[in-house]
């Protein structure tokens, strides 16, 4: 019983979409519209529910004095800056300055400079690749480096020879491996879809 | 009072009354087509276990042999299921590849469980948080472990992509065992590097196309594609039916094998390997 009540539900709800998906129709795409307003509300509750536990797990942090207590504090700080900024009467909100100000002067550089470090992390993954298996990770730096060497900004005979080669390159091999992979990866979507929709669940028992 | 005949009739009269007001959004030819690939579809999952391609997916039948080693040593693994999330606000296909994660995250899970080994789970979703909660307290009950689920520990380390990367790479070093099995973005690369970091054994897996090089480059096992709904389907085939396929895949190309020895010597005039292996 505990395990065929979400799977009804699942199996239902997945079919009304299904339905309206295909069909048109004033009561059915009502009933599908009010499931997707609950499905907001639920990610809605869900993330006031995810801050809370958040919150909860890192003030546990300070008071027993385990784990990384600079970094909770950092964290406990900067989410009471946040909603301070979001709560203070006249401030609007999400488009508040202050929380304006947080993101965009903040928050957006930190994520820059964090995704900057990906170049220096590509050397280590490759560094990584040649130790586990270097035969592939081989061929795949020779290919990078073919890659880079045919899209160089040249000019000349030469450099429209590589353009043109370039674009052979990116159109047909490369293309066809991408192709070949996105195809693969949206039947066995398809096919996992279909599974949790008719309640096949992916359990495994030993 | 209404018979049953009545009570037919006003139900079909209502069906009727339904599919009167309806009309097909896609017209025809496309709901026919969306309905055939429905049907072809149950009858893939009518037979969801992969039977020709069976092998080692992603190193994952070596996840027995990493937790004792990991009890062995006294350290932890740590699993994180990917920064696509169930609830977040990513294409429907990135969230799957989050529920497809949890029948492999079971699989750690028990296998966890029954060496005594602790484990961190980590999500950037609420939701995905939940689940994967649920997931490692019903590998403990089934593994009758109940009392190691404290050791474990389930943790929501905030909303966003560069959350999740910034957390890895911030992380003390694991030396057991990782997993990051999901959906992942252009912080792959940063994520699966600070799960890497010292870690004994590991195992990566993603559909995203954009992110298959970041885990060939990182992980020992990895799980590309559509690997990533193929392995749980192989992690609940029993040992002999693995076995059998990986005969018979065996037998296929061999059979293969002689097909193209047998035509070249046939090609150059050499001896009948056909009539040969008959008797003739």
């Amino acid at each position: 019983m505990r395990r065929s009540l979400p799977a009804t539900l699942v199996v239902v709800v997945g079919l009304i979409l299904l339905a309206d998906f295909v069909i048109v129709n004033r009561s059915l795409a009502a009933v599908a519209g009010t499931l997707l307003e609950y499905l907001v509300l639920l990610a809605a509750a869900a993330a006031i529910a995810g801050g809370l536990a958040l919150a909860m797990r890192h003030v546990g942090d300070l008071r027993h004095a385990r784990g990384d207590r600079p970094g909770s504090l950092l964290l406990l700080a900067g989410m009471a800056v946040m909603l301070v900024g979001g709560f203070f009467p006249g401030s609007g909100g999400a488009d508040g300055p202050l929380v304006r100000w947080l993101v965009g002067a903040l928050l957006a550089p930190l994520v820059a400079a964090l995704f900057a470090l990906l170049f220096f992390f590509l050397l280590a993954a490759a560094r990584r690749g040649l130790r586990l298996r270097s035969r592939e990770t081989t061929v795949m730096l020779l290919a990078a480096a073919v890659a880079l060497i045919l899209l160089l900004p040249l000019g000349g005979v030469a450099g429209r020879w590589l353009a043109a080669v370039a674009g052979w390159t990116l159109d047909v091999p490369i293309g066809a491996v991408f192709r070949g992979l996105l195809i693969g990866v949206a039947i066995a979507t398809a096919v996992a879809a279909a599974r949790i929709l008719l309640a096949i669940d992916g359990t495994v028992e030993e | 009072m209404p018979n049953i005949g009545d009570l037919i009739g006003r139900v079909v009269g209502v069906l009727g009354e339904v599919l009167g007001s309806s009309s097909l959004r896609l017209g025809i030819g496309p709901t026919l087509a969306i309905a055939g690939i429905l049907l072809i579809l149950l009858s893939l999952v009518a037979r969801p276990t992969s039977r020709w391609l069976t092998r080692d997916l992603g190193r994952l039948s070596a996840v027995g042999r990493s937790m004792a080693l990991a009890a062995e040593s006294g350290a932890s693994v740590a699993f994180s299921l990917g920064t696509a999330g169930i609830v977040r606000s990513v294409p429907a296909a990135a969230r799957l590849q989050t529920l497809a994660a949890l029948p492999i995250l079971a699989h750690v899970a028990r296998a966890a469980a029954r060496s005594g080994v602790p484990m961190e789970v980590t999500t950037n979703d609420p939701v995905a948080a939940m689940l994967a909660e649920s997931t490692v307290l019903e590998a403990h009950r089934g593994t009758e472990t109940l009392e190691r689920a404290s050791r474990s520990r389930i943790a929501y380390i905030g909303e966003g992509r560069a959350t999740a990367a910034a957390h890895a790479l911030a992380s003390e070093p694991r030396p057991g065992a990782a997993f990051v099995i999901g959906g992942l973005g252009e912080e792959g690369l940063l994520l699966l590097d600070g799960f890497a970091r010292d870690a004994r054994s590991t195992s990566f897996g993603t559909a995203a196309a954009s992110q298959a090089t970041s885990v060939l480059l990182e992980g020992e096992g990895t799980l590309i594609g559509p690997q990533l709904y193929q392995a749980p389907s192989d992690l609940g085939r029993a040992g002999h039916d693995r076995i059998a396929v990986f005969a018979g895949n065996r037998l296929a190309w061999i059979s293969l094998a002689v097909l193209l020895v047998g035509s070249a010597l046939v090609a150059v005039g050499g001896a009948d390997l056909a009539s040969f292996l008959v008797g003739h």
